[in-house]
């Protein structure tokens, strides 16, 4: 470690022009990353696709190696383990069992109200684009930002850039949780007249129409300089097979209105007869019906609500 | 004639390893695996070499090179561009106005000289981020990479040592 045999092969203070020429042109570069950064983004998704082969090669042994050293620790605790599995197994079977029960309830309820069920989630196979979700099999990882041809960038929840409509449950508490480069992102609620208690679940809100409601988030814990944050329960480092959720937020459409369904109907009585009325002298011929009153339910506007959570471009990050 | 040749190839290749290097740890640390689970920010093993040669070597690490392994640090890290870029300058700028000093350290002065040129460079990136983001961010995962960075420097001076004086430091008295 010693630098005292080392002989400099330049008299100091000869890099200073070079340097200011070079520090202008970083801090450029940065003003010009600020203000366009699609064109940043496109250069690192040509880069990823052009590097990918070598990367999927040199990924394999790499991986089997991280599996390796990950497992040497594992080893001595297997028998804690099993019993610690036994036990989160049975209770896992009882939540099954209370979900088959609850899922029933659900099904029940929708038809009586004929609710329009939640869209189903697909997997994405074929494209994968800007601002789908990407999850594991505990929870929700980030989403899309930058898609190439081959491979794509996701940006964690942890990310600065992340912000993430999220519900709170039980409560139904709105918030948006907002990544700080921390392992547990902070949680911005948006209504000052609520109290959360650590322990309570964090699902996406589906709130702006990019990600579906319901995914799995987190958990809110308490921070420790006040607020509070979310421990996630997806871990990107260990994470190795994800999937990329292809989510179409659908127009829900009420139900068609029938004649049963006005109120003298359902109240038993015999419907209405229409009113006549007399045309004024001069305006409509004899014999032409009154004007008629248009019933059918007009389809509800598609959500104009920005797809990005932060109101912008999930590329633009 | 024949002696000549191989002075000039082995001439090209000592000018490459120090940014050969430098290039090499940029991607090795930002290769999408993780050997330590993810619980700690990979170090900056691009940084490393252009500290050594930028010290001992600057014609063989100019500031150029510090901007390009910046650059490339920036890109590959998927963070906003040229906050690495300006930060290693920022770093060569230190150990270009303190070689005679940093030369000299020996032992643990060595590594602080290191661990100080490294904070240098992960704080103006640390600061950088705040103005761009206009937050304040936490401090952890900035000292985290910076200890992390630290610790493997304390392995890595032995290979660039070997091989500087090998390869690239021998090669000097030839031209």
């Amino acid at each position: 470690m010693a630098n005292s045999s080392w002989r400099i092969g330049r008299p100091r203070g000869g890099a200073q022009l070079p340097l200011a020429l070079l520090a202008a042109l970083a801090i450029a570069l940065i003003l010009i990353g600020k203000a366009q950064s699609n064109l940043f983004d496109r250069a690192r998704a040509n880069l990823t696709d052009w590097a990918a082969p070598a990367l999927e090669v040199v990924r394999a042994p790499l991986a089997g190696i991280n599996r390796f050293l990950g497992s040497i620790g594992d080893i001595f605790h297997v028998y804690e383990e099993n019993l610690k599995l036994k036990e989160e197994n049975a209770r896992l079977r009882q939540w099954h069992n209370q979900a088959v029960v609850l899922d029933d309830r659900v099904k029940r309820y929708q038809l009586l109200l004929h609710a329009v069920p939640d869209p189903a989630l697909t997997t994405v196979m074929a494209q994968v684009k800007p601002g789908q979700a990407v999850i594991d099999a505990r929870g929700m990882i980030g989403r899309i930002f930058l898609a190439g041809d081959h491979t794509s960038w996701v940006i964690l929840l942890t990310d600065l850039n992340s912000r993430v409509p999220v519900t709170v449950v039980p409560g139904n508490v709105q918030a948006i949780m907002a990544g700080d480069n921390s392992g547990a992102p902070t949680l911005d609620l948006l209504s000052q007249n609520v109290t959360l208690k650590p322990g309570m679940q964090v699902v996406t809100s589906g709130d702006g129409g990019l990600l579906p409601p319901g995914l799995a988030v987190g958990i809110v814990v308490a921070n420790p300089g006040g607020g509070f944050r979310v421990a996630l329960l997806a871990d990107p480092a260990s994470s190795e097979t994800v999937n990329v959720v292809d989510f179409k937020n659908k127009t829900e459409l009420p139900p068609a209105v029938s004649p049963k369904d006005l109120p003298a109907a359902a109240a038993g009585l015999p419907p209405a007869a229409p009113p006549v009325e007399t045309p004024p002298a001069g305006t409509a011929p004899a014999g032409t019906p009154p004007a008629a009153v248009t019933t059918t339910p007009k389809p509800a506007k598609p959500s104009t609500t920005p797809p990005a959570q932060d109101g912008s471009d999930p590329g633009d990050e | 004639m024949e002696r000549a040749t191989n002075l000039v190839s082995l001439r090209i290749l000592a000018n490459i390893v120090p940014v050969a290097l430098g290039i090499l740890g940029v991607l090795v640390a930002n290769f999408p695996v993780s050997f330590l689970g993810g619980h700690v920010a990979p170090p900056l093993l691009g940084f490393m070499p252009l500290y050594f040669w930028g010290m001992v070597r600057p014609d063989l690490m100019s500031p150029f090179w510090a901007f390009v392994l910046g650059f490339l640090e920036d890109v590959l890290s998927g963070g906003p561009p040229g906050v690495w870029a300006a930060s290693y300058l920022a770093a060569y700028y230190m150990i270009d106005s303190q070689r005679d000093m940093l030369a000299s350290l020996s032992g643990v002065g060595a590594l602080t000289g290191f661990a100080v040129a490294a904070l240098i460079a992960c704080f103006s990136a640390y600061v950088i981020v705040c103005l761009l983001s206009a937050t304040v961010l936490p401090l952890a995962p900035m000292l985290g990479e910076l200890a992390i960075t630290v610790i493997v420097y304390v392995f890595a001076v032995f290979v660039f040592g070997a091989i500087h004086r090998r390869l690239v430091g021998p090669l000097r008295s030839d031209f």
